[in-house]
């Protein structure tokens, strides 16, 4: 699949292109990492649980960031735009399937993101961490299986999401309510041990968690390697599920397209 | 079977109608009224292989409508497309990988990026062999004058220079088909020319379809041989060049110069007098006069220094086929 390899290339490269942007978004990530540090520091210091250590936490909050500029471009919005400028009707032109061609090019500049946004504040942190327990092969596989299936299960929803745009035209507020169900179901803001057991549950039913949260929980080592087989095959399950669903949705959309002028 | 078929094509789509200022905004909020409109109506035409057809009509006809039709981006609400054995809407990928398309008013090339970024990635799009894609490169770098400005970012380039780099991409692959939804535009007089040469070029050497909207009937006239006209969706006029002339045209005119003062005019229905000034008129000779029985008449009545006989040009005529239907 040499074609979507150089649009996942020319993706990154194009970001490569403004610096500015580039070197802004080092310092804003390094400000919101430093502002969680110090918030868990204050939060745990007040004897919040006793359960949750601060290296845990840290750890939470590196990893977190990590996955979430891994998933970081809103590919809805990405529809959302080519639909309303007709910028589509160029990328149905190109023998390649859409929705590959979506996810590769996102990729491409979360690579990027990553690269720049999240080595910074490694680095930063390597000062910080003292003694924190570094995963064990077994757990650092399982979490690299689950963070891949947690980016391709992030990439399904918003395509889903932005999809809509076919129907709604404009699905910014789809993104606004997506975005808040990440963080409460998804953990991405304060992490799901913390939560109400009825919350906690609740989770557990919805594709959100899987994300980016189970991927951190086998990163440190908090899933048993018994239970390590639900949150994966839970993962595979949504992204069975949702594949089919866009498959479908996808049939219906091309229909509805209209791209006037030009 | 044509290499092209078109039978009944339709497209339909809804308008949503909004009322005037403010308060039709708001109202519309709540209560929405929605009209269709028929973009393209039972269109039918067919191409051989290697055809070239102008595809004209005034703005909103349904241009550009029929030509994603037929390059698979819309699906049709009614009627079929085949385009060599392809139904484009069904199997889009399929399709695209035997056309070239150009629309005028968009880019397919990366914004940030150099144009020949975008070349490599249309290098693998299309599985272009490496000596293949190296040939037509330089071929189109040398033929549009590329070379000054191929590796700087796209944004930085002006219409022209975008228009020439996305045709050049349409064509990277030797298309069996190209499809050219006002490829002119933006183009200086000399890159009108080299466009129009190397399309009858490539036409000729590797026997390319090309259906060609576009509203400068110069191109029409230097590169068709064949002209679809459409307007309001339907189809009015599908024929030769020629034909269309025939059809469409009431005649010719002729220029008529004197030395001194002319004479004076005398009314004849077969001819009227269009322009005149101190020294000149222009007359207009109506439909089923030959130019030879024109000049006779017209030298034996006023006796003029100078005749000139003038065809009417193309797009005259297409401005009164639109004014006609």
């Amino acid at each position: 699949m040499n074609k979507y390899w150089i649009v996942f290339k020319k993706s990154l490269k194009s970001e490569t292109i403004y610096r500015a942007a580039t070197l802004s978004g080092v310092a804003g990530s390094l400000l919101g990492f430093f502002m969680q540090v110090f918030l868990w520091k204050a939060l745990l210091g007040a004897g919040v649980r006793q359960d949750t250590s601060f290296s845990d936490m840290l750890l939470y909050v590196i990893i977190n960031s990590f996955m979430l500029e891994l998933t970081r471009t809103n590919v809805a919005a990405i529809i959302e735009n080519s639909m309303i400028d007709g910028t589509i009707s160029m990328e149905l032109l190109r023998p390649m399937s859409y929705k590959t061609y979506l996810l590769t090019s996102a990729l491409g500049k979360n690579t990027y993101g990553t690269l720049t946004r999240t080595i910074p504040v490694l680095i930063i942190s390597a000062f910080f961490v003292k003694g924190v327990s570094i995963p064990d092969l077994h757990s650092f596989l399982l979490f690299v299986v689950s963070a891949f299936l947690g980016i391709l299960l992030m990439f399904e929803v918003t395509y889903l999401a932005g999809l809509l745009a076919f129907w709604l035209q404009r699905c910014w507020f789809i993104e606004f309510y997506l975005m808040g169900f990440e963080r409460i179901f998804g953990g991405t803001m304060i992490p799901i041990w913390f939560y109400p057991e009825f919350l906690k549950k609740l989770s557990f039913f919805l594709p959100f968690r899987y994300m980016t949260f189970e991927p951190i929980n086998f990163f440190l080592g908090k899933t048993p390697a018994r239970e390590a087989w639900l949150p994966v095959l839970m993962a595979l399950f949504w992204l069975v599920v949702l594949n089919v669903l866009d498959r479908c949705m996808w049939q219906m959309a091309v229909k509805r397209l209209t791209v006037n002028g030009g | 079977m044509s290499f092209i078929e078109v039978k009944n094509l339709s497209k339909e789509y809804q308008i949503a109608i909004s009322g005037k200022g403010i308060s039709g905004a708001v109202k519309s909020l709540f209560h929405r009224e929605y009209k269709v409109k028929k973009a393209v109506w039972y269109i039918s035409f067919s191409l051989e292989k290697g055809e070239i057809v102008g595809y004209i009509g005034p703005n909103g006809a349904g241009k550009s409508t029929t030509i994603k039709m037929l390059s698979g981006v819309l699906i049709p609400t009614g009627g079929l497309v085949t385009v060599g054995g392809i139904i484009p809407y069904r199997d889009r990928k399929e399709n695209a990988r035997h056309i070239g398309v150009v629309f005028g008013q968009r880019s397919q090339l990366y914004w940030d990026l150099p144009i020949s970024d975008t070349f490599e990635l249309y290098e693998s799009l299309y599985s272009i062999p490496k000596a293949k894609f190296q040939k037509n490169c330089d071929y189109f770098t040398e033929l549009f004058d590329m070379k000054d400005f191929i590796n700087q970012p796209v944004r930085q380039l002006s219409l022209g220079q975008k228009m020439k780099a996305n045709i050049a991409i349409a064509l990277l692959h030797d298309p069996d088909v190209l499809y050219l939804d006002e490829p002119t535009i933006g183009l200086d007089v000399t890159s009108k020319k080299v466009l129009r040469k190397a399309l009858k070029n490539i036409n000729a050497e590797k026997n390319t379809t090309i259906i060609l909207t576009t509203h400068d009937m110069d191109d029409i006239e230097e590169v068709c041989h064949r002209l679809i006209m459409i307007d309001q969706g339907q189809k009015l006029f599908d024929g030769t060049l020629n034909d269309f002339r025939t059809r469409y045209n009431d005649g010719f005119s002729l220029k008529l110069e004197f030395e001194g003062l002319p004479p004076l005019w005398q009314e004849s229905g077969a001819y009227e007098l269009l322009e005149k000034d101190q020294h000149q008129w222009i007359i207009k000779a109506s439909n089923g006069i030959t130019s030879k029985e024109a000049m006779i008449y017209l030298i034996e009545k006023y006796n003029p220094a100078n005749i000139y006989v003038e065809e009417e040009r193309i797009e005259e005529i297409v401005r009164r086929a639109y004014a006609l239907n």
